[in-house]
């Protein structure tokens, strides 16, 4: 659906923040793009919704550039930005002024939603707290229906029932025409939603998998002491977690911080030995 | 896929005007109270309200309001709180060019000639009871009105490109680079009429010449005026059009 | 719900079925809920509720009608009954031995904490 190629991108006078970024985006997914402080994850999203422009390279959603910023490929996408500012209007006013512009656009939802997340359409919204702001665009933004809907730290500034508000609502919108990126380095709050892992580091791609990949081929946990398969990553903390080739063993659940943490010091053995699961699937 | 669509614009213009509700609301009574003193100061004088004097105190809030009304509209665009929403609201750059060109010109003119011209008649009914003024009702069709309009019309474009262009102290920046427009323009009048005139002995520096000098200066400036007047507008609304597109956040 | 980090999410889901059959909230021959209200339940991808979904099809617990949702197999309870069994016997029981050597419980002791607890239950 949005595809990247051989993207690059830098602000004015500064260091690259993305370089030669490939990736494809398909819907029916929920992707989880992890990288840590400054990799240019929020400037990847911006790229994706046009508000910057690559350098060199592209970024297509359905064929059409982003950065055009035409009226039919703004249509599909939505962002719920990291920081923002709302206009000082009524939460119902917002929606009547603003959802006109999307044609899939669901009224009921949004209300909904409102109403899940604890908030009254009447509420002015520059009385509310930046959570609850956050809680609007978040409803607005699913009720869009827009094909692809990025998030950039969304549970930052929502408080723990709210966030497992937020894990209800998003795991009862997508469906197989919605794609959604989730930007964080909260993986804790979203690890039950993201079946599609990307790391960026060194503003290049690390890490590119489903998850259903990443545990045919990795077994995360405790291993037992006399197990003599090769440790790829292991945490040196008290009950020791790591990281070793599956191989015949059990199916465990993918540790996202774990993985995080491993492709961060090991990424050429993790993605050799994802290719190789992949490889001996074709076979 | 349309890319221009009226209706679009349309529904752009009414998100612009219920966001900036307030601003445009507090503007336009401060507007009313100043026309309304104004109007008052000027029959305690003479007596009279000439519709000169009302649409020169008209345009001495006209002109500023409506700039300042312009930046307003434009806040958005440039407050990077505010501007990812913004830009990616399914819009295109005509689309969103059109709409605040129309709200900040038409729809604004419209609504504060109306308010002006009662708030005229009040003070005028007011200085007819308390100074005996002349009764002398100002009117949209006299020419001294459509000649405020068209110095509106003609500077607004390049307010609205400032208000686009820069990020911070927005309006002084604007004036500054007015000056510099103006002054540039003015040296460039002043060294085409150098070299056009330069053989008349225009100047050797007698007051004979230097009238001369006046005559045709107001004359050139007539031919200037329809020059800059049919272009410059336009051309800043382009400058606009791109400084839009090559925008980011 | 949490989450245990050992085990795949999809068969914690699948857990959550089978306690739900044995303890009768789900009778046989039942609706159960559908795939968005399961994700939406325990929060979690659609996918990987499909993939609970698809686990528990596959041993023929639950049957899916076209066009009206998924249902508890006529035999459903026996089935679960019989698979929860299994696993205990094959996975639990060999630890609890192994604990019961490690401490040196004999089985006496063990039999007579088993009849104490069932009756306090009566």
């Amino acid at each position: 659906m949005l595809t990247i190629k051989h993207l690059n991108f830098n602000y004015p006078k500064s260091r690259s923040v993305l370089k030669s970024i490939n990736m494809n985006f398909e819907a029916g997914n929920i992707y989880g793009l992890f990288g840590k402080n400054g990799e240019g994850k929020s400037t990847l999203l911006k790229i994706m919704t046009g508000l910057l422009f690559p350098k060199n390279g592209s970024c297509l959603l359905d064929g059409y550039e982003m950065g055009k910023r035409e009226v039919q490929s703004l249509q599909h996408i939505f962002l719920v930005p990291e920081d923002f500012e709302l206009p000082s209007i009524s939460i119902q006013s917002f929606e009547k002024v603003q959802s006109c512009f999307y044609p899939q656009f669901s009224q009921k939802q949004f209300y909904e939603l409102v109403k899940e997340f604890q908030l009254s359409p009447t509420d002015n919204i520059s009385k509310l707290s930046f959570g609850q702001k956050k809680k609007v665009l978040i409803a607005f933004g699913i009720a869009t229906n827009t094909k692809l809907l990025l998030m950039d730290e969304p549970t930052n500034g929502l408080d723990i029932p709210s966030k497992s508000q937020f894990r209800k609502v998003m795991a009862s919108v997508v469906d197989e025409n919605k794609c959604v990126v989730i930007s964080t380095h909260q993986v804790r709050d979203l690890h039950s939603l993201i079946n599609h892992v990307m790391i960026l580091d060194n503003a290049q791609v690390a890490f590119d998998q489903p998850l259903h990949k990443v545990s045919d081929g990795l077994w995360f946990g405790k291993p037992s002491s006399n197990d003599p398969t090769e440790l790829i990553y292991s945490e040196s903390s008290f009950g020791g977690k790591a990281i070793v080739p599956r191989l015949d063993k059990n199916e465990t659940e993918v540790d996202l911080e774990l993985l995080f943490n491993g492709v961060l010091s090991a990424p050429d053995t993790i993605n050799a030995i994802m290719n190789q699961t992949q490889h001996d699937e074709r076979v | 896929m349309k890319e221009f669509s009226l209706s679009r614009i349309g529904q752009f213009i009414r998100r612009d005007i219920t966001i900036h509700k307030s601003t445009f609301v507090t503007g336009l009574l401060v507007g009313i109270v100043l026309i309304f003193l104004f109007c008052i100061f000027n029959m305690m004088w003479d007596k009279q309200l000439s519709t000169d004097e009302f649409f020169g105190i008209f345009g001495l809030i006209y002109i500023p309001m409506g700039v300042l009304f312009t930046f307003s509209i434009f806040k958005e665009f440039n407050d990077a709180k505010t501007n990812q929403l913004y830009l990616s609201i399914p819009l295109s750059i005509p689309e969103r060019l059109a709409s605040k060109w129309f709200t900040s010109t038409i729809i604004y003119t419209l609504v504060y000639s109306i308010l002006a011209i009662i708030t005229g008649i009040l003070a005028l009914l007011f200085g007819i009871v308390i100074f005996d003024a002349d009764f002398n009702v100002p009117s949209l069709f006299s020419i001294e009105y459509w000649n405020v309009l068209k110095v509106y019309f003609l500077v607004q474009p390049l307010f609205l490109v400032g208000a686009i262009s820069f990020r911070k102290n927005r309006i002084g920046k604007t004036l500054l680079f007015l000056g510099i427009l103006v002054l540039g323009f003015t040296f460039f009048n002043f060294f085409l009429f150098g070299i056009f005139n330069h053989n008349h002995g225009l100047f050797s520096g007698e007051t004979l010449v230097s009238e001369a000098f006046d005559k045709t200066t107001a004359d050139f400036s007539g031919l200037g005026r329809w020059f800059y007047g049919l272009l410059l507008g336009p051309l800043m609304l382009i400058v606009a059009y791109f400084k839009m597109k090559e925008k980011e956040v | 719900m949490e989450f245990d980090n050992s085990k795949p999410i999809y068969l914690q889901i699948v857990d959550f079925f089978y306690e739900n059959i044995l303890v009768k909230r789900w009778a046989e021959e039942e609706r159960i809920p559908s795939v968005r209200e399961v994700a939406m339940m325990v929060e979690v991808n659609p996918n990987t509720a499909i993939r609970a979904f698809n686990h528990l099809q596959d041993l023929e617990v639950i049957y899916n009608k076209r066009g009206i949702g998924y249902f508890v197999a006529s035999d459903g309870f026996t089935k679960v009954l019989n698979i929860k069994r299994k696993e205990f016997m094959e996975q639990m029981l060999p630890d609890v031995f192994k604990k019961l050597s490690l401490l040196d419980i004999p089985f006496d002791e063990l039999k007579n904490a088993y009849n104490q607890h069932k009756n306090e239950k009566e």
